[in-house]
C-alpha cells in the first residue's frame, strides 16, 4: 500500500505530462526524430544492407560511386557502403551522446544540488569552480586532453562528458535555491526531515524536470562535440561515426571527385540527431517551464465590431468618457472563450472620480485597459462601445487612438516600480511623453516642464536625472502621477496606484490625486479593491463583481442603500470609515475563475443571501434610478 | 526579411567572385600547391621534406641528387680521393656568387660543413651526415675533407649539406636563426614567406649552372589536399605535389591536367612490424626495454605463414587505389640499383598458410576458430597498434584482420598515439605487432642498419631481430668502396631478412603529383623518380607561348 | 555601493582563474602520456645524445617541480633542488616575461607564431561575430515582436536548425560550393598579391574570407537570434513597455526607446561566453578553410604533438576568453544602472 501509492503517483503525474507534452508539435517532431534513429541504431544489423566496415569485396571501380538501387547512400573513398555506415555510425553517436551526457549530468547535476542546498561558504567554493570552468574553452581543452591520450571511444565519452557539467551546475543551483526556499520544505525541515530526505523527497522531484531537460541540450552538445573531434582526426579509428566518416571523405577527395553524397550523408545524420534532441528539448522546456508567450507589442484582437458609430447620447460638455455595455473576452486556443467582462457601462464627467471597485479578479483591470485598447493579445472586444468626446475608441484606427493615448487620456498604472523603464531616467521619460504629443512644444523648455510636473507632485528637481531604482516607492509613484500629467490629460485612470505602499505615502498619495483634480479640472477612475479609500474622494462607485456590474451609483447611495449584497458584504467588512487600512478579507471565498463562472449569479456561491434562483438564471441590471443600477434578483424582487 | 539578408550575403559572394577570380595568373609565375609548409628554415634544424624542397632551390651543395638516384658534381669542377679514401679534395668553380652579390668561395664550404659537424643540436644533418668528418679546411679555391674512416657512400652524406653563406650564419645564433631572409646560391631567391600560407621564390637568372626561365615560383599551403585537387582543376594552381589517392582517377580525365605517378623523391616504405625479441637481446631496463611481445612472433613459420595470407595486392588497392607496388623489404625499389629485384616474394596461398601452421603444430584446440601455441597455453591473438594519425593504417588493418582470420589469428586492434607508439616500441618492445613506416635516404645504409643487433637497445631496431651473419655484412658494407661489390652485399642483405620474414612489406607508396599542361612545357615525368618541385622540373619548365 | 572594491574583486578573480588555468596547462601536459622530447621528432634513429641534446634545448632536463623528477611515470626527486630552476617555475618566469616557450616543430618562440595567428582569427571571429549578432539581433527582434506568428515559427525554427549544424559540415559544404564558383578555397590571401594596390588586397582578403565567415555566421546567428528573442519576449512582456504603449508611442519607437536596450544587456554577457565556443567554431573552420589562424595552428600543432605550440595556444585562447568575460561583466554594470556591482 505504501510504496504502490508513489508509484501511482509517478503514473499520473506522467499521464499529466504526457497529456501536454503530446500536444506540443515541436516535443513531438523532436522526439519522432529521435526514435527513429534510435530504432535504427538498435535494428542497425537488420536495417544495413551490407555488414559494416567490410573491405572483403573490395573493387577498385567501388570507390566514390553515386547513390544508386543498390547503394543508396553512394560508396565511400574505400568502396563501402555508406548507408550501412551511416546505419551503425548512428550508434556510436547515441552512445556518446548519452553516456557522456549521463556523466556531466551526475556531475552537474550532484554540483548543484550540494550547492544550492548547503549554501553558504560551499556554495561560493563550488560556483566558483563551475564559473571558472566554464570559461575555459572546452573544445581546445578536450583537443589537447585526447591528443595526450589515447584516442579510444571511452576516452572521448569520459573527456567529453567531464567537461560538459558546467551549465546543468548552474541551472540546477538555481532551480534548488528557488525550490529550498519554498513552504513544504521548509515545513518539512521544521519537523525534523534530514537533508537526504529532504533532498530525495522534496528537492529532487521539482529538480528533475529542468534536470531533463537540460540533459536532452548536454546530449546534443556531447554528440556534435563527438563529431568535431572525430573530424578533426581525434576521433576513435576503430568505430566508424559520422564525424569519423566525414575526416575520410574529406581527407580522402571526395570533394575534388565531387562525391557530395560521402559528404552529406554523414553530416545529415548528425544534423538530424541534433535537431530531434534540440526539439524535443525545446518542446519538454515548453511542456514542464510554462512561459506565457505573449507581450505588450502583439497585435490586440480586433473589436467584434467594426461599425463607428456617433455618440446617441447627446454629449453634454461635462461627459467626457462613456462607456456602453462593453463586454470583453479573453480567447484561448481550444478553450472557451473567457468572459472576463460584461456588459459593463458607466459615465464620466469632468471633473468627476469614480471609483471601480471590486477584489482581484474581478475585471477592474481589464475594464480600465480595455478603454484605450491596451488589452493583452487574448483579449478581445466583443460589444460595447467607449465614447471618448463623442468619438468610440473601440473602432477608431490606431493611429487615431495614439494620438489619445496619454494627450487625452492617461494611466497611472500600479507597482509604478515595473511601470518605469528601468534604464532611463525618471526624467527622461516624462520629457518622452511630452515631446511625443506636444511636438511644438519648444525644446528648452522641455526640461523646465518636467521639473514643474516634479514639483506638482512634490518631488525635488535633481531627482530627475535619477533613475527609478533610485526613487522610493512613493516616490515612483507619484513620478508615475507627474508623467501621467504631463500632457494635460482629460482622464486619468489611476489603476490601484496606492497599492504597495505604506499608509502615509497612501494618504499623500490620494491626497494629491484629489487635490489635482480640483486644480486641473481632471476627471479620474481610480481602480482599487479598497472601498474606504472611495468613500472619501469619489463621486461615483462602480462595484464589480466577476466582471459584471454588482451596483454603480453616486458614493452617497452605495454607501447608504446599497442593494446589491456584495457591495452590502463590503461595507460591513469596513464598519469604521477611518480606519482604511483593513483589507477586504472578510467575505469568505474568492471570486470565481474567468474559466469556470457559475451558470446563474456570479456571486451566488458566497451571497449570504442567495436563494435557488441564483444558481441558474443570471440577474440583469436593474434601473433603480436616479443612475442607481444593481444586478440582483433581490432587487428585482423589491422592485 | 530573413530571405533578404541571405540573398544579400549571396550576392556580395556573386560579386566577389566574380570580380576577378584568381589574379590572373601571370605568365612566368609558377603556382605549386602542397599540403605542408616548411617547418623552419633554418638547414639544421629543418626535418619536414617541404623545407628541404625548398632548400634544394634556394641553396647549392656539392652534388646534385638525380632522378634516376645517380649524383653529380655540381659547386665542385673536380674532386679528387685518396688512395686510402680518407681525403676528399674538391675544386670549387669560379664565379659563383651568393644572392646577395657576394662571391661563394672554399670559405664558406669550409664553414658550413663544419657548422653541421660541430652542431650537435642538428639532428639529420649531424646526427647522420657528419659522423665520418675528421675535419674541413679550405685552402684557396679547394675544400679538403678528412674523414676518420673510408666510406663509399660520400656523395649520399654531403649531398644534404647544403652550403650556407659565411658572412651571414657566422654572426647568428646557429639554434635560433630563423633565416627567413635564406640567401642562398641556388636558382631561386626567397622573395617572400609565410610560414603555412606561402612561399615566394624569385628566379636567380645568374646561377652558375641552371638559371630558371620561370620569372617565380609559389609554392601555396593547402591544409586539406582535396582544395588542392580542386584547385589544380580551376586553374588557381599550375602544379600540385601530393593528392589523395581517390582524387587521381577523377583527375587523369580532368582537362588540361597531366598526372604523374611513379617513385617518390624520398622513397617510402610502408612496413608490419613484427616484435621478435628473444629474451637475450631484450635491451635492459635501464635501457627501456620491457619485450613483452608475443611467444609465436619469435616462430619465423608463423610469420611465414602469416606472409602467405597477406594479399599484398588487395592492401594496394583497397589502402592506395592501385597507387603502389608490392614490397621486399625496407629497401624500396625507388632506391635503384639498391633494390634488389630478384628476389621472390612469398605467393599469397592461404592454403599453404593454414599448411605451414598446421606442420608447426599451431592448431585450433578449443573450437573458437583461432589457433593455440603449440603447448596449447595461448591463442595466437596478437595485439596490433598503429600511429593515430594515419588515415590509412585502419583501413589496413581492418583488411589483414580478415586476412589473418582465415588462417586462425585473430587482432586485438587499437590506434595509439604516435608518441605513445614510440615509447611502445623500440627499445621498450612493448607490443605485438605495429603499422608503420620510413622514408629513405638515397643511401641504403641507413635502412640497413634497422635490421641490425646493434640498433636493438637504441630504439632503431623495430622487431629486436638479431642476425649476426647480417651484423657482418652490415659493418662490411659501409667500408666497402667498390661500387659493384658493395652492390652484391646490400643485395645479400636484403636476401637474409627477406628470408627469415623479419618484416611483411605490404607495399612501397608511389608519388602522385599532377601539372597543368596549358601554362607550363618541360616538366621532367620520364625518370625513376617522379618529384615536380625538384630543380630538375622548376629550371627546366617555360611558359607556353 | 562599493563600486571599486567589487570591481577589485571581481579582477582579483579573474587574475585567478588565469592562475588555475596556467597551472592546469603546466600540468595537464606533464600528466598525461608521451614523452615531449620524442614528439617533436618521431624518428626512432635520433640518437640519444641527439634525443639529449634536445631535452636540454627545451629545458626539459630539469626536474618538473621540487620533489617530483617527472609526473608520468611518477618519478620523485630531491626536493631540495632550487625551485628556481624547475620546469614549472621557469615556465611561470617565462610567461610573465611573455615567453611561451619554442616550437617542437618550426623551431620558433610560440610567441612570435601565435602573434602571427592570433590576428587572422580575430579577423575572422571578429567578421563572423558582428555578422551573426547584427543578423541574429535582427531576426530576434522580428521574432519577439511578431511572436507567434509565422515569421516566428519560421525564425525559431530556422535557428535552431543552424544551431543544430556541425560547424565544420557547413563548412565543407559551403567549401565544395565556393570550389565550384571560384572562390578560393585555401589561405587568407593570394600569395604575390602583396604587391597589389592595396584597394586589390583587401578585395583579395575579402574573397578569402568570405566563406569561412559565412560559415561562422551562419553557424551562429541561430542562437543569437534565440537569445534575442526570448531577452527581447521578457522585456516586451514588462509593465513598462505596456506604459509606453498607453503614451501612444508607436511600435517602432516603443521597441527602439524603451525595448532595445534592455533586451540588449543578456547579450553582452552571452556574447562573452560564447567567445570561449567560437574558439570551437574557429578550429573547425580554419581547419576546413585552411585558414591561417589560432585554430588552425592548433589543429597543426595536435597533428605534430607540437606542445609547447598547443599548450600556448591553448593558454592564450583561455586568457582571452576570460578576459572577455571580465569585460562584459564591466560593460554589463556600466550599461545597467540598476547593477549596483556586488
Amino acid at each position: 500500500m505504501n510504496s504502490s501509492e508513489p508509484k501511482q503517483q509517478w503514473l499520473i503525474r506522467l499521464q499529466s505530462f504526457w497529456q501536454t507534452f503530446s500536444k506540443n508539435r515541436i516535443g513531438l517532431v523532436g522526439l519522432a526524430m529521435l526514435a527513429l534513429l534510435i530504432l535504427m541504431a538498435i535494428f542497425a544489423p537488420l536495417i544495413a544492407p551490407y555488414t559494416s566496415s567490410s573491405s572483403a569485396e573490395f573493387q577498385v571501380g567501388d570507390i566514390y560511386n553515386p547513390p544508386s538501387a543498390s547503394h543508396w547512400f553512394g560508396t565511400d573513398d574505400a568502396g563501402q557502403d555508406i548507408f550501412s555506415n551511416f546505419v551503425f555510425g548512428a550508434r556510436i553517436s547515441l552512445i556518446v551522446g548519452f553516456f557522456a551526457a549521463f556523466i556531466s549530468i551526475i556531475i552537474g547535476g550532484v554540483l548543484g544540488l550540494v550547492a544550492g542546498f548547503l549554501g553558504g561558504r560551499w556554495e561560493n567554493l563550488l560556483m566558483r569552480f563551475t564559473d571558472t570552468m566554464l570559461v575555459i574553452p572546452d573544445l581546445p581543452l578536450m583537443v589537447v586532453i585526447i591528443a595526450l591520450t589515447k584516442p579510444s571511444l571511452l576516452n572521448i565519452i569520459f573527456v567529453i562528458g567531464l567537461l560538459g557539467w558546467t551549465t546543468t551546475a548552474r541551472v540546477v543551483r538555481s532551480q534548488t535555491l528557488a525550490v529550498k526556499s519554498r513552504k513544504f520544505v521548509l515545513r518539512a525541515r521544521a519537523v525534523g526531515a534530514g537533508n537526504a530526505h529532504i533532498i530525495s523527497r522534496h528537492i529532487l522531484p521539482l529538480v528533475m524536470p529542468i534536470l531533463v531537460v537540460q540533459a536532452v541540450l548536454v546530449v546534443s552538445l556531447a554528440i556534435l562535440n563527438e563529431s568535431a573531434l572525430s573530424f578533426l582526426g581525434l576521433g576513435d579509428p576503430t568505430v566508424l561515426s559520422w564525424g569519423q566518416m566525414l575526416n575520410y571523405a574529406f581527407g580522402r577527395g571526395a570533394m575534388s571527385i565531387g562525391a557530395w553524397w560521402a559528404l552529406f550523408f554523414p553530416g545529415f545524420g548528425i544534423v538530424w540527431v541534433v535537431l530531434g534532441l534540440t526539439l524535443l528539448g525545446q518542446g519538454l522546456e515548453q511542456v514542464l517551464n510554462p512561459r506565457l508567450d505573449t507581450h505588450h507589442l502583439m497585435p490586440g484582437r480586433p473589436t467584434v465590431r467594426k461599425d463607428r458609430v456617433e455618440a446617441q447620447t447627446k454629449f453634454t460638455k461635462e461627459t467626457v468618457l462613456e462607456v456602453q455595455n462593453l463586454s470583453i473576452n479573453y480567447i484561448n486556443e481550444g478553450k472557451p472563450p473567457a468572459r472576463a467582462v460584461e456588459n459593463v457601462s458607466f459615465t464620466l464627467n469632468a471633473g468627476e472620480l469614480i471609483g471601480l471597485v471590486g477584489e482581484s479578479g474581478c475585471g477592474k483591470t481589464t475594464l480600465m485597459l480595455s478603454l484605450l485598447r491596451l488589452l493583452p493579445s487574448a483579449g478581445q472586444i466583443v460589444d460595447g462601445r467607449v465614447f471618448f468626446n463623442g468619438e468610440d475608441l473601440t473602432t477608431i484606427s490606431d493611429e487615431e487612438l495614439n494620438k489619445i493615448r496619454w494627450k487625452e487620456i492617461s494611466i497611472v498604472f500600479q507597482g509604478a516600480m515595473n511601470a518605469l523603464n528601468p534604464v532611463r531616467t525618471v526624467g527622461d521619460q516624462i520629457a518622452e511623453a511630452i515631446t511625443r504629443h506636444m511636438p511644438d512644444f519648444p525644446k528648452d523648455k522641455i526640461q523646465a516642464r518636467v521639473i514643474e510636473l516634479l514639483d506638482l507632485v512634490g518631488i525635488a528637481a535633481d531627482h530627475r536625472e535619477h533613475f527609478p531604482h533610485q526613487y522610493s516607492g512613493g516616490m515612483r509613484q507619484r513620478a508615475m502621477i507627474a508623467m501621467a500629467l504631463a500632457c494635460n490629460p482629460q482622464v486619468i485612470i489611476a489603476d490601484e496606484p496606492t497599492t504597495a505602499l505604506d499608509v502615509m505615502i497612501q494618504a499623500q498619495i490620494l491626497e494629491l490625486l484629489d487635490s489635482l483634480r480640483k486644480k486641473l479640472g481632471l476627471a479620474i477612475i481610480f481602480v482599487t479593491h479598497d472601498l474606504g479609500v472611495v468613500a472619501e474622494i469619489c463621486d461615483k462607485v462602480l462595484v464589480m463583481y466577476g466582471g459584471v456590474t454588482a451596483e454603480y451609483a453616486e458614493v452617497d447611495t452605495i454607501y447608504n442603500e446599497p442593494r446589491h449584497p456584495y457591495t452590502q458584504e463590503l461595507i460591513k467588512a469596513f464598519p469604521d470609515l477611518t480606519k482604511p487600512k483593513k483589507k477586504l478579507t472578510s467575505i469568505p471565498g474568492y471570486p470565481p475563475r474567468l474559466d469556470n463562472l457559475p451558470v446563474g449569479c456570479r456571486f451566488a456561491p458566497r451571497c449570504p443571501a442567495v436563494f435557488a434562483r441564483c444558481h441558474t438564471e443570471q440577474p440583469i441590471l436593474h434601473n433603480l434610478g436616479n443612475s442607481h443600477i444593481a444586478s440582483c434578483h433581490l432587487v428585482e424582487a423589491s422592485k | 526579411m530573413k530571405h533578404k539578408v541571405l540573398y544579400v550575403l549571396v550576392l556580395a559572394s556573386l560579386i566577389l567572385a566574380a570580380c576577378g577570380g584568381a589574379p590572373a595568373n601571370a605568365p612566368s609565375v609558377v603556382h605549386v600547391g602542397w599540403a605542408g609548409s616548411p617547418d623552419t628554415l633554418n638547414p639544421g634544424l629543418a626535418i619536414l621534406t617541404e623545407a628541404y624542397t625548398i632548400f634544394e632551390l634556394v641553396y647549392d651543395s656539392m652534388y646534385d641528387l638525380n632522378l634516376d638516384g645517380s649524383f653529380s658534381l655540381s659547386l665542385a669542377e673536380s674532386v679528387e680521393r685518396s688512395e686510402d679514401g680518407l681525403v676528399y679534395t674538391y675544386k670549387i668553380k669560379d664565379g659563383i656568387k651568393w644572392h646577395d652579390g657576394k662571391p661563394l668561395t672554399a670559405e664558406d664550404i669550409a664553414f658550413s660543413y663544419n657548422l653541421y659537424k660541430d652542431t650537435p643540436e642538428y639532428p639529420y644533418l649531424n646526427g647522420y651526415y657528419t659522423p665520418y668528418f675528421s675535419s674541413v679546411e679550405a685552402v684557396g679555391n679547394e675544400v679538403i675533407l678528412t674523414l676518420t674512416e673510408a666510406i663509399p657512400n660520400i656523395e649520399s652524406q654531403l649531398v644534404f649539406l647544403y652550403i650556407l653563406p659565411k658572412h651571414i650564419w657566422e654572426n647568428e645564433n646557429k639554434i635560433e636563426f630563423e633565416n627567413t631572409a635564406m640567401i642562398g646560391s641556388g636558382p631561386f631567391k626567397m622573395a617572400e614567406y609565410v610560414q603555412n600560407e606561402f612561399v615566394r621564390l624569385a628566379a636567380n637568372k645568374e646561377h652558375f649552372a641552371t638559371p630558371p626561365k620561370v620569372a617565380e615560383v609559389i609554392f601555396q599551403t593547402f591544409e586539406n589536399q582535396d582544395a588542392l585537387v580542386q584547385a589544380i582543376k580551376t586553374g588557381q594552381m599550375d602544379m600540385i605535389t601530393e593528392m589523395p589517392s581517390t582524387a587521381v582517377a577523377s583527375l587523369k580525365t580532368a582537362e588540361n591536367v597531366e598526372v604523374v605517378v611513379g617513385a617518390p623523391f624520398a622513397p617510402g616504405v610502408s612496413d608490419i612490424i613484427f616484435n621478435q625479441t628473444e629474451e637475450e637481446n631484450c635491451p635492459t631496463p635501464e635501457e627501456g626495454g620491457i619485450c613483452t611481445g608475443h611467444p609465436a612472433l619469435r616462430d619465423r613459420n608463423v610469420r611465414l605463414a602469416m606472409s602467405h595470407a597477406t594479399d599484398k595486392q588487395k592492401l594496394i588497392d583497397v589502402v592506395l587505389l592501385g597507387l603502389g607496388a608490392p614490397g621486399l623489404t625496407l629497401i624500396p625499389n625507388g632506391l635503384g640499383v639498391w633494390y634488389n629485384n630478384s628476389l621472390k616474394d612469398y605467393e599469397f596461398d592461404v592454403a599453404k598458410a593454414n599448411q605451414i601452421l598446421d606442420d608447426a603444430g599451431y592448431l585450433d584446440t578449443d573450437g573458437d576458430k583461432i589457433r593455440e601455441l603449440p603447448d596449447g597455453s595461448r591463442p595466437l591473438t596478437f595485439r596490433l597498434n598503429w600511429p593515430s594519425d594515419s588515415i590509412t593504417a585502419p583501413r589496413m588493418a581492418e583488411l589483414l584482420s580478415e586476412m589473418w582470420g582465415a588462417i586462425g589469428i585473430s587482432l586485438e586492434m587499437q590506434a595509439v598515439d604516435p608518441d605513445a607508439l614510440t615509447s611502445q616500441c623500440c627499445p621498450a618492445f612493448d607490443f605485438d605487432i605495429m603499422l608503420w613506416g620510413w622514408a629513405s635516404d638515397p643511401d641504403p645504409s641507413a635502412l640497413l642498419y634497422v635490421y641490425t643487433s646493434e640498433a636493438v637497445p637504441t630504439g632503431s631496431s623495430e622487431t629486436g631481430y638479431s642476425n649476426p651473419a647480417y651484423d657482418d655484412l652490415y659493418a662490411k658494407q659501409q667500408t666497402e668502396l667498390d661500387f659493384e661489390a658493395r652492390k652484391a652485399i646490400v643485395w645479400e642483405m636484403q636476401k637474409i631478412v627477406h628470408d627469415d620474414v623479419v618484416y611483411i612489406i605490404p607495399y612501397y607508396e608511389q608519388a602522385t603529383q599532377a601539372y597543368r599542361t596549358d601554362r607550363f612545357t618541360g616538366w621532367i615525368v620520364n625518370q625513376a623518380k617522379v618529384e615536380l618541385s625538384d630543380t630538375s622540373s622548376l629550371v627546366f619548365i617555360e611558359p607556353i607561348k | 555601493m562599493n563600486r571599486t572594491r567589487a570591481l577589485l574583486k571581481k579582477i582579483a578573480w579573474s587574475a585567478f582563474t588565469v592562475l588555475f588555468v596556467i597551472i592546469l596547462n603546466f600540468f595537464l601536459f606533464r600528466i598525461l602520456p608521451g614523452d615531449p622530447a620524442r614528439a617533436g621528432i618521431r624518428d626512432p634513429r635520433l640518437k640519444k645524445e641527439a634525443v639529449e641534446m634536445l631535452r636540454v634545448r627545451f629545458g626539459l632536463d630539469k626536474p618538473v617541480i621540487n620533489c617530483f623528477e617527472s609526473l608520468n611515470p611518477i618519478k620523485v626527486g630531491s626536493c631540495a633542488v632550487n625551485p628556481l630552476d624547475t620546469q614549472f617555475f621557469i615556465y611561470t618566469r617565462n610567461l610573465f616575461q611573455g615567453e611561451l616557450g619554442i616550437s617542437y616543430h618550426t623551431n620558433r618562440p610560440v610567441a612570435d607564431i601565435l602573434a602571427e595567428r592570433l590576428w587572422n582569427t580575430v579577423l575572422l571571429i571578429g567578421a563572423g561575430q558582428i555578422l551573426s549578432i547584427i543578423i541574429g539581433v535582427v531576426f530576434g527582434i522580428f521574432a519577439a515582436w511578431k511572436a507567434r506568428t509565422s515569421v516566428d515559427y519560421s525564425a525559431v525554427i530556422a535557428s535552431l536548425l543552424v544551431w543544430s549544424l556541425p560547424t565544420f559540415w557547413l563548412a565543407i559544404l559551403l567549401l565544395f560550393w565556393g570550389s565550384n564558383n571560384g572562390l578560393p578555397l585555401a589561405g587568407k590571401s593570394t600569395p604575390g598579391s602583396s604587391s597589389l594596390p592595396l584597394i586589390q588586397q583587401w578585395v583579395d582578403i575579402a574573397r578569402h574570407m568570405l566563406l569561412p565567415t559565412l560559415t561562422y555566421t551562419i553557424v551562429y546567428m541561430g542562437e543569437y537570434t534565440l537569445i534575442m528573442r526570448s531577452s527581447l519576449m521578457d522585456v516586451l512582456s514588462e509593465d513598462y513597455i505596456l506604459t509606453a504603449k498607453a503614451k501612444g508611442l508607436s511600435t517602432f519607437q516603443i521597441l527602439k526607446d524603451h525595448a532595445l536596450k534592455n533586451a540588449m544587456l543578456p547579450l553582452v554577457t552571452v556574447i562573452a561566453i560564447n567567445l570561449g565556443f567560437t574558439v570551437a567554431g574557429a578550429i573547425q573552420i580554419e581547419a576546413v578553410f585552411s585558414w591561417p589562424g589560432l585554430g588552425g595552428a592548433i589543429v597543426e600543432a595536435l597533428g605534430r604533438r607540437d606542445f609547447p605550440v598547443l599548450q600556448g595556444a591553448f593558454l592564450l585562447i583561455a586568457v582571452t576568453v576570460i578576459f572577455a568575460n571580465l569585460l562584459a561583466d564591466l560593460t554589463y554594470s556600466y550599461l545597467d544602472p540598476r547593477v549596483k556591482v556586488d
